[in-house]
């Protein structure tokens, strides 16, 4: 399936009715909204983290997030708009809780520029992990989640230029590993 | 002729002008190995999007329903055992006041002031409802810290009830006090969190 097959799907047809009945603690329309948005949560927690474990951890914090609070939905934006913000600070509350591989950007940086000298090319899921764990999650609110960089930096209690700093900086990195310099 | 940054690319390609969107637009007009570098970005920006959706190995939602069902109810006993504390305080209080202690006593005043203090930040904190909030995770990690440190004194004040009179009064003072300042700090932490975000 691809994302955009998996963006038609976030659309909940009846989300008022099922929203208000999970307002209600009704535990059918809880299921509910686990079942329509669980696969966006999963995909978007293990996009930003590096294992399968942190992104299932991810996901389960996120819908007891939504279970928690669903009464505070003010509904004043999309449904999936307010999950997937939770989801969103889960998963980079994790990266920093877990503390990746931030601290080593420049081991990264060594790693990778090695590990080119073996590696002409690579797909673009291999280049996305690749990236540091900032780096990725950057990438991945920008340009395929659609979060501005004054929402990332929010999200990240970082500064706007960091975000777009971040993100030129991931650019050159993907283009250079998805051997399109060789292109230019 | 020097070509156009990432940077520059990447805010060429959002919405609004930035500062040299203006001069960097028109260099894009005419070099075309960096319209060439624009179209690669839009191209690599498209298949990001289109990358396979990855998808959870295991269903999570029985575990999620059953730790929703112990929160809730773990959230009832909180609230009930801290009704419960102020309820022997103000037990031990009256017993204290009767029981003519030859021990100082605490200023029973105070104890009682300290107790409303606390019940009126508890009431604060339950309005404020932080568990509907994100938070960062200094805000996190400060509310744990809190909270932690909140369920030690009310455990330490159930101990305090077996004690001796005038001793269990002093304590009870000093502990209700250190209540109501973990309370406010706890309080404050979320009230500047949510100020910060807007909420």
């Amino acid at each position: 399936m691809t994302g955009a097959t998996v963006v038609n799907s976030y659309l909940l047809a009846d989300a008022d009715s099922v929203v208000a009945r999970a307002r209600a603690g009704d535990p059918a329309a809880l299921e509910r909204l686990y079942r329509v948005y669980e696969s966006p949560v999963y995909n978007l927690a293990r996009r930003i983290c590096r294992t399968v474990e942190d992104a299932e951890d991810v996901q389960q914090e996120t819908f007891l997030e939504v279970f928690r609070s669903i009464r505070k939905f003010r509904g004043d934006g999309s449904i999936w708009g307010w999950i997937r913000t939770i989801a969103a600070s889960k998963a980079l509350m994790r990266l920093r809780r877990n503390k990746y591989r931030d601290a080593d950007e420049l081991h990264d940086e060594v790693t990778a520029t090695r590990r080119e000298e073996t590696l002409l090319r690579m797909d673009l899921e291999a280049a996305l992990e690749r990236l540091s764990d900032t780096a990725r999650a950057v990438v991945w609110l920008h340009d395929v989640e659609g979060y501005t960089h004054d929402e990332i930096a929010t999200m990240m209690g970082k500064t706007v230029s960091f975000s777009k700093s971040q993100l030129a900086r991931a650019h050159a990195k993907l283009r250079r590993w998805l051997g399109e310099e060789a292109a230019a | 002729m020097t070509h156009l940054t990432m940077e520059q690319l990447l805010a060429l390609r959002g919405p609004g002008a930035e500062p040299g969107s203006a001069a960097a637009a028109a260099h894009l007009d005419s070099c075309a190995d960096c319209r060439a570098e624009l179209d690669r970005l839009h191209q690599r920006v498209a298949r990001l999007k289109a990358l396979p959706a990855l998808r959870s190995p295991r269903d999570r939602l029985p575990q999620v329903m059953a730790r929703a069902r112990q929160e809730r109810r773990g959230r009832q006993i909180r609230w009930g055992g801290l009704a419960g504390l102020a309820l022997a305080a103000s037990l031990a209080l009256a017993v204290g006041l009767t029981g003519g202690s030859t021990a100082q006593p605490a200023d029973s005043g105070e104890l009682v002031a300290a107790m409303a203090e606390s019940r009126l930040l508890e009431q604060a904190l339950r309005e404020l409802d932080p568990s509907a909030r994100v938070t960062d995770g200094h805000t996190e990690r400060m509310a744990a810290a809190l909270s932690d440190r909140i369920a030690l004194v009310d455990r330490q004040l159930e101990a305090v009830q077996l004690s001796e009179v005038a001793r269990r009064e002093q304590a009870l003072l000093r502990l209700w006090q250190e209540r109501v300042g973990l309370m406010d700090a706890l309080v404050n932490v979320h009230l500047t969190r949510a100020s910060r975000v807007g909420l």
